[in-house]
């Protein structure tokens, strides 16, 4: 899933100080799961928001509502009333949504209400983890599951750095040194040949650093 | 801002706490405004009830859940205090103060102690004052 | 593997001779005086002196230039260069760059992560890894091609190295590591400074079990310890560090003054171990802000005169 965090809320009182009346606007599907826009959260910001406001004596109206996605515009298009009723949209999806739905209501100011991080998973409940970095090249095959570029703070493919200790990272000795989990997991494998292996340069052009990537499927286009 | 002579309290309360909050008191006459609000476990309080609770003008809001440990559904007073928490510090982020949230564990049917924690809260209130956002919008004084 | 133009380390190296290399760090600005001043305490002490690379991620003045800089002053200089910073773009630019000013040695290394340093801010490359360096370095001097393929006009004839860490984790893989540096091309290694003399002959003796010791030529890292504070710091922050209790405590127990005297002594106990260790062909001496102690360890150890 896409994993995200709700922004502070000094930072979401800045960001729609402009406006009088907003839509907070929540998205069901990754940023629900990781708590940060669903529609639990939207209801809790919209309350938070109301009350801050009222201790400020400041006027606003917020209308609350949340679909199932804000990447498609098959369900971005049943915003569109409530979008139609103010001044602007305040997005709790990720930040594909709110570009999704920036374009979709080009004349409405769409702000983003959370701050969009990694791809990963729930390790275990209330502990979300970055695993993909989307280079556009897999290689945990060779890897034993387990992704250098992702999870390598140095991206190394070769094997790890010397800062490795006790199976966690020099940056941080709460993460786990991803080169320690691929041996342990190659270990288990019986693949440790793999680690001998001259693994060459990656080769980056799958990746963001050629600029935003476009997927077409033709065999879907009419 | 008109003058308010009695501070408003609301209580969530599991149901194996207590049943109902107004047979538990005796006097009537108690100053406080109270709001009881039953569940049938405390971690069904979700988070936006305790906002909206406050929206409606409480000035304080209290949680009273089973005793640790004594959980009937085994971690729902657990996850009652963790949300408690998490609420605590989003009211002192938009200035309400975190104090005017406040969780008790009593145990089941101690009524004695229910009560005391009622007037407990009821006491953080007056200490406390009225809620910053108990008085509404004040359109004279808009500020962005 | 040309030797006509061999650089000093090189030769050393290959006649046999136990080569004796130090560390210097480069100025936080533009004045050279800083770095001439660490080369004259190091010239002549030495067969070559590292010249480190942004180190721990803290800006200071390129390793390319300072390694000019003691060139100018008739000091071979290994010019060390880390991934984090630039990708393989800069990195073949300024190996050719170097190679051209006359700088013939290269340590490839990763990089301490940008956290720790004066930019936490900054982006990080990292787009090759140092065994791809060493593997490009390689092919630049024994095929005359870039990583691209392309034909060089003047082929850098670098003598590499690599670094080695025995004390870090997981211990078990750190010779197949050793073993990958060596096939990729490195001709040198240095490791990371030895307290602790057990682990480093465990690996050795690894390293010596699968033929590596015949491959490349390992230079032991040695480091004096100036204080308690020292050894305690590098216990437990540094990381890849193996300082065991007893030289704290050894450390702990002179008075204060008497510190970096004792931390000598001890350097100079672990040189004489490490000359009688097979397949250890040199030390790496790095006196971090400390050079003026080389000339002394040097030269208590009997390795002056260099050849």
């Amino acid at each position: 899933m896409i994993v995200g965090e709700q922004k502070p809320i000094s930072e979401i009182k800045q960001i729609v100080a402009p406006y009088k009346k907003i839509l907070i606007l929540g998205c069901g599907t990754c940023v629900k799961t990781c708590f940060a826009g669903g529609d639990d959260e939207v209801a809790v910001l919209a309350s938070a928001l109301r009350l801050s406001c009222m201790t400020e004596g400041r006027e606003i109206e917020i209308e609350e509502q949340t679909i199932e996605r804000q990447c498609e515009d098959e369900f971005i298009q049943e915003s569109a009333r409530a979008v139609a009723r103010n001044q602007a949209i305040l997005s709790l999806a990720c930040g594909a949504g709110v570009q999704a739905m920036a374009r979709r209501f080009a004349s409405m100011p769409v702000l983003p209400g959370v701050n969009t991080t990694f791809m990963g998973v729930l390790e275990k409940p209330g502990l979300f983890t970055e695993e993909c970095s989307g280079c556009g090249d897999c290689k945990l095959a060779v890897f034993g599951g387990v992704c250098p570029f992702t999870r390598c703070a140095k991206k190394l493919i070769n094997g790890p750095c010397g800062g490795s200790r006790n199976g966690h990272c020099e940056v941080n000795s709460e993460t786990d040194c991803a080169w320690h989990l691929i041996i342990e997991r190659l270990k288990a494998l019986g693949q440790m040949d793999n680690l001998r292996v001259y693994q060459p340069p990656k080769n980056w052009s799958a990746s963001l650093s050629s600029g935003p990537r476009k997927l077409t499927r033709e065999d879907h286009v009419l | 801002m008109g003058q308010r002579s009695k501070s408003k309290v609301t209580i969530f309360h599991c149901i194996n706490v207590f049943a109902d909050g107004d047979a538990l008191l005796v006097d009537a006459n108690e100053s406080a405004a109270l709001n009881f609000v039953k569940l049938p476990c405390s971690s069904m309080v979700k988070d936006v009830f305790l906002l909206r609770a406050f929206e409606a003008g409480a000035d304080v809001v209290a949680v009273l859940v089973c005793a640790e440990g004594a959980c009937r559904y085994v971690e729902g007073n657990l996850r009652a205090k963790k949300r408690v928490g998490w609420v605590k510090a989003l009211l002192d982020e938009i200035g309400l103060d975190g104090r005017r949230l406040a969780l008790f564990n009593v145990t089941a049917g101690d009524t004695l102690t229910a009560v005391k924690f009622i007037r407990e809260a009821h006491s953080l209130a007056a200490a406390l004052g009225p809620s910053p956002a108990a008085g509404g919008y004040r359109p004279e004084t808009v500020k962005v | 593997m040309k030797t006509e133009s061999a650089g000093k380390l090189q030769q050393v190296l290959a006649s046999g001779g136990f080569a004796v290399t130090a560390e210097c760090g480069p100025p936080r600005g533009a004045d050279p005086e800083i770095i001439r001043k660490k080369g004259e305490l190091l010239k002549g002490r030495v067969d070559a002196v590292n010249v480190t690379d942004n180190q721990t991620a803290i800006v200071r003045m390129s390793s390319i230039a300072a390694c000019a800089h003691l060139l100018a002053m008739g000091i071979e200089p290994v010019m060390q260069m880390v991934t984090r910073d630039r990708n393989r773009i800069a990195l073949q630019s300024d190996i050719m760059g170097a190679y051209s000013l006359g700088i013939k040695n290269i340590l490839c290394l990763s990089g301490d992560h940008q956290t720790f340093g004066s930019q936490p801010d900054a982006l990080n490359v990292f787009d090759i890894d140092s065994l791809n360096l060493v593997r490009s370095v390689l092919t630049m001097r024994e095929q005359g091609q870039d990583m691209s393929g392309f034909e060089l006009k003047g082929a850098p004839q670098m003598f590499i190295g690599a670094a080695a860490n025995p004390f870090a984790d997981p211990f078990d893989y750190r010779v197949i590591r050793l073993a990958k540096k060596i096939e990729a091309g490195a001709d040198f290694i240095q490791t990371q400074c030895v307290y602790n003399m057990e682990r480093f002959k465990a690996w050795m003796n690894m390293a010596s079990e699968e033929g590596l010791t015949e491959m490349v030529h390992i230079l032991a890292g040695v480091t004096p310890m100036k204080s308690e504070g020292m050894a305690k710091y590098m216990a437990n922050r540094v990381a890849g560090m193996d300082v065991p209790e007893s030289l704290i405590k050894r450390m702990g127990s002179v008075p204060k003054q008497k510190a970096p005297e004792e931390g000598i002594k001890i350097c100079l106990e672990t040189i004489a171990e490490l000359r009688d260790i097979k397949g250890v062909h040199g030390i790496h001496l790095m006196a971090i802000e400390w050079e003026d102690v080389v000339a002394q360890i040097v030269s208590e150890a009997g390795l002056l005169p260099r050849p």
